[in-house]
């Protein structure tokens, strides 16, 4: 990895990506937020925040701490109901459904739209018990399904080589940057159509932030990808689309490359650029 | 960010702004070194005498036990004496040794008696037996052990009863031991046999009732029963006979004895066979052939202590215990255990007086000391040569040996030969019991007590007050700690969790005197109720939920989420009243107005008042804060992190309990109920108070049961320091704490296993 940072945004070319034309407009929509806000019993943390999310592409949300993005991602499998004293006004449709509607079954919402945390939390079970998981708790209990889905996501995680011999060895015993990936095998397991990261690589070495990067991008063919991130430049390499927030609301939303190359707003240039956060 | 590293990579160093080197500021330093040195050694000294305080009394309870391990010794007290009088005797028939072991007494076959120091074997005194003219002695018999009377058979059919005794006075502040001769029964022998031939065998027995005198010549056994009767104003004896008609026999008869009851006559005729008459009705109850190896041949037979029990002792050295015990028909002679001495024919059996122990001497001169109850045999030594006999003193720590005309005493050590492993912790058959059971009952108020020292039972009650503890306790306390811990409010749980814990704080003495005074009446008067209680209380918990989930959300979300359980409140106190108030018209309907009756009667349960329910109630309340806090902290600490991972992957928060929460927090809810199981194991106090201390083995939970703290709470002050009984209960406090040991020591075993498989991160 190179670590250059010039006075003005990220040096895209410097991090080695591809320059893509995206056109946020023109790309199907997974999910939709026509109109959000969130409250934390008085206080208002999201402000009728609107944006679509594009199907298969990777969006990245920035913003100094506290800017709402985590909730805001939180928002999208309904983590914030276990919030006390938190409500939620208006509406996310998924795949044209709003997930907020009345008689939603939370739980297969969140099959649905997988989170991975900022640290990793693997159960205290094996590595193969870890990655059925969600399959067993859906009712899938057959040992064939089982055995192919963890080959299936342990090698979609790009994990497989490193524990196929030691799959009924405790998770605890894998590294930091295993366990995270380990934590996205046993997410995309249950074959969900979104994928949160909330921050995936705050608690990894610099190794393994890189090779779940490579994961993420190796995933967006076949899932839709939303991550936060605290890190500009992971932004810039992973990412699609960005979404820049700030104290609540959405500032700028738009193709990576744009946004950080030319930002149309002057907060967006002023974090980027490093004057705050 | 890259301005300020440059700063400290490349700025000089700065003058310091402090001075750490000043000397106040080292002084300070090493004072801080000397603290943390002193600490360190002030919790490895503490730890260490921790350790060594539980090594000790662990050491202390084994020293205390080991003794009744130990065998019987014995060991020669000076040199064999030949006195001068010993040689003009005749040939000894008795010898005996009285409780203070100074004075002894030798029998000889022509009625001379001598009473003689039993230490230097000088002559005290003499007196000859009043012998009819011209008859000779042909027999001896006595009475029970422990008493001095005995009988002797003479030529011409006529028998003699007689008593030695030895009176101590303190003459000057010296002791001084004077023996006497005296005559019960009158200084006339008594004619047995009209027709007036020898009385080859003869039995007595005193009872309540007067004089049982049994003898027989050749193959007749003959009985006589004299009523004694003394005039209060003269002290003049009359005596009143009664002659018992028995069946001729077709062998010569052996040996005679009458049970101290007057009950039974044992015949021991032939080789080996005993024929066992009925006193009361006048007739054979039946024969029963003593020994199994046809080859041995019955040699010697002594009643023990309490006359229950005859010991047959044969020709191939073994000896055999037999009492009457009920069988499929009535009252038969069973074989109860058998001992074996050296391979040489059993010659005397001497029964211990005060123990159901006895010694037994062989025709090779081998002593065996053995114990009945306890199946032990304790020595077996060569002490003489053959053609010896030998006398016990009362208190059985003293033996006299005559052998070869010579007299030889020995100390007996023997102190707790009652205790063994199998008397301990096996099925024993006790007298007057009709097969082998588990019974604890120590202490009783007579002497010729067998002390029933089996810790099963005990053990029992143990395992069986923890387990119906538990049985409330640990369900109770593991569900209340999940859901205080993982569903409860913060808020709500701020209240409850110490509210629970001060219930610890509550003394057991208080517990166990509400169990005992007013909890064990009302369960008896309110039994519908309770078990109504026991049922319903979960039925309406779980349809108040369904019908709390049935209602309009408007209603539902008044109650903040976790504060659901407050509403349990007025229906578990509804409930509680119903089931209690419905009781007596329960009763009334289903049991004929009496549960307890009905249990006993119909059913066939018998009912304590104090029983095993009111003890799980009582104790399972005193147990359920150790479990409940234990329990509540582990799961309270399973990492928010892994609920939240596994409500992500999109199971819902009860799979989420179930299978992640509950896992992580395995290692905390198992050393809760451990330690909630040795809390129960140990607890004296409740089950002292609230049991009824009745040491059965029974399943029953309607029965009481005695706990093995509670049994060393009642019975150590009673018990006489240094005595079987006292080791015995320091046993039972060692075996309790070995109980606690190894469980616990399993418990954490098990518990860092699982803490290495679900460690939380």
């Amino acid at each position: 990895m190179r670590h250059e940072s010039p006075s003005h945004g990220i040096d895209l070319d410097a991090l080695g990506r591809k320059k893509q034309a995206f056109n946020l407009a023109s790309e199907p929509v997974t999910l939709e937020v026509p109109g959000l806000s969130l409250f934390y019993g008085s206080k208002q943390a999201l402000h009728d925040v609107r944006m679509n999310i594009p199907k298969h592409r990777v969006t990245a949300f920035i913003g100094p701490s506290g800017c709402g993005k985590s909730t805001l991602l939180r928002c999208f499998n309904r983590m914030n109901d276990l919030v006390d004293g938190c409500r939620v006004e208006g509406a996310i449709n998924l795949d044209g459904q709003n997930i907020y509607r009345k008689g939603v079954d939370v739980a297969e919402l969140r099959r649905r739209v997988g989170m991975v945390f900022q640290k990793p939390n693997p159960f205290p079970k094996s590595i193969y018990e870890n990655v059925v998981y969600g399959l067993r708790i859906q009712g899938i209990n057959k040992k064939r399904t089982l055995d192919d889905a963890v080959e299936w996501a342990l090698k979609g995680a790009a994990l497989w080589d490193e524990v196929k011999d030691r799959l009924h060895d405790s998770a605890l015993g894998l590294s930091g940057g295993q366990q995270q990936r380990l934590v996205i095998a046993r997410t995309i397991a249950v074959e969900p159509e979104v994928l949160l990261l909330d921050e995936p690589c705050s608690a990894l070495d610099p190794i393994s932030t890189l090779k779940v990067e490579e994961l993420i991008f190796e995933l967006k063919s076949k899932y839709t990808i939303v991550i936060v991130t605290h890190n500009m430049q992971q932004a810039a390499r992973v990412s699609d689309y960005t979404a820049f927030m700030y104290m609540g609301k959405l500032i700028e939303y738009g193709d990576t490359d744009t946004l950080f190359t030319n930002p149309a707003q002057k907060q967006t240039e002023d974090y980027i650029t490093g004057r705050y956060g | 960010m890259t301005d300020m590293a440059k700063d400290l990579t490349t700025a000089a160093p700065p003058t310091p702004r402090l001075d750490f080197n000043t000397p106040a500021l080292q002084r300070k330093r090493r004072r801080r070194a000397l603290q943390d040195r002193l600490a360190r050694w002030y919790v490895t000294v503490g730890g260490l005498a921790v350790l060594g305080a539980i090594t000790l009394i662990f050491f202390y309870l084994i020293q205390v036990v080991l003794p009744m391990f130990q065998g019987a010794e014995l060991s020669a007290q000076g040199e064999p004496q030949r006195p001068a009088w010993l040689a003009e005797q005749g040939q000894a028939l008795l010898l005996a040794v009285e409780e203070q072991n100074e004075v002894a007494m030798r029998l000889d076959a022509r009625g001379q008696v001598r009473f003689f120091e039993a230490a230097g074997e000088r002559l005290l005194g003499q007196v000859a037996l009043p012998i009819p003219a011209g008859a000779e002695i042909v027999s001896l018999g006595r009475d029970l052990p422990g008493s001095n009377r005995l009988v002797l058979g003479f030529s011409n059919g006529q028998a003699l009863v007689f008593g030695h005794s030895y009176q101590v006075t303190y003459p000057g502040n010296v002791k001084t031991v004077t023996p006497r001769i005296d005559y019960p029964f009158g200084e006339t022998p008594i004619p047995l046999d009209p027709q007036g031939r020898p009385l080859h065998q003869v039995a007595m027995n005193v009872g309540s009732d007067g004089l049982l005198l049994a003898a027989s010549t050749g193959n007749q056994v003959l009985a006589l029963e004299l009523s004694r009767e003394e005039n209060l104003m003269t002290g003049e004896v009359t005596l009143s006979e009664r002659r018992l008609e028995l069946p001729q026999l077709a062998e010569p008869v052996k040996a005679l004895l009458i049970d101290p009851r007057q009950l039974w006559l044992y015949v021991i005729n032939g080789r080996s066979t005993a024929d066992v008459f009925d006193l009361r009705r006048q007739e054979l109850n039946g024969r029963y052939k003593l020994l199994a190896d046809p080859q041995a041949e019955v040699t010697e037979v002594t009643a023990l202590l309490g006359g229950l029990s005859l010991m047959v002792g044969d020709s191939k050295g073994g000896i055999e215990q037999w009492f009457m015990a009920r069988g499929e028909t009535g009252p038969e002679l069973k074989h109860v255990r058998g001992f074996q001495l050296a391979g040489s024919p059993i010659v005397q059996i001497l029964p211990e007086e005060r123990r159901k122990g006895f010694l037994a001497l062989d025709a090779a001169g081998n002593l065996g000391v053995f114990h009945s109850t306890a199946h032990r045999t304790l020595l077996v030594e060569p002490v003489a040569g053959a053609g010896a006999l030998a006398a016990l003193s009362p208190r059985a720590d003293q033996l006299l040996l005559e052998s070869a005309g010579r007299l030889q005493s020995f100390a007996l050590d023997n102190p707790h030969p009652e205790v063994s492993w199998s008397a301990l912790w096996g099925k024993v058959w006790y007298e007057s019991y009709d097969e082998p059971q588990y019974v604890w009952q120590s202490t009783s108020a007579n002497t010729d007590f067998e002390p029933k020292l089996s810790l099963a039972p005990l053990t029992f009650g143990t395992l069986k007050a923890a387990f119906y503890a538990m049985l409330l306790a640990a369900p109770m306390a593991i569900c209340a700690a999940i859901y205080t811990a993982y569903f409860m409010a913060p808020a709500m749980r701020t209240k409850v969790k110490p509210v629970i814990e001060l219930m610890e704080a509550l003394p057991t003495v208080i517990l166990g005197f509400f169990a005992g005074l007013f909890l064990a009446p009302y369960v008896e008067s309110h039994l519908p109720g309770i078990f109504s209680l026991l049922l319903l209380t979960p039925l309406g918990i779980l349809a108040a939920a369904y019908g709390w989930s049935r209602l309009p959300e408007r209603i539902r979300l008044r109650v903040p989420d976790g504060w659901e359980a407050a509403l349990l409140i007025p229906v578990i106190l509804v409930v509680g009243a119903f089931a209690l108030g419905m009781s007596g018209h329960l009763e009334n309907w289903f049991f004929g107005g009496d549960m307890r009756l009905w249990l006993t009667n119909d059913l066939g349960i018998k009912f304590d008042q104090r029983n095993a329910l009111v003890v799980g109630l009582a104790m399972g309340f005193a147990v359920i804060p150790n479990i409940f806090s234990i329990a509540e902290d582990a799961v309270f600490s399973v990492p928010k992190s892994l609920t939240l991972g596994s409500l992500a992957l999109g199971a819902t928060p009860w799979q989420t309990l179930t299978r992640v929460v509950i896992l992580t927090a395995s290692p905390g809810i198992f050393s809760a109920l451990m330690i909630g199981l040795g809390r129960a194991v140990g607890e004296t106090m409740i089950v002292l108070m609230a049991t009824g201390n009745t040491p059965i083995m029974d399943v029953n939970v309607f029965e009481g049961l005695r706990t093995l703290a509670a049994n060393v709470a009642v019975e150590m002050p009673e018990s006489e320091v240094g005595s079987s009984h006292y080791r015995v209960l320091f046993l039972s406090a060692l075996v309790l704490l070995m109980f606690t040991f190894v469980m616990n020591t399993a418990a954490e075993l098990i518990r860092t296993r699982l803490r290495k498989k679900y460690a939380s991160l």
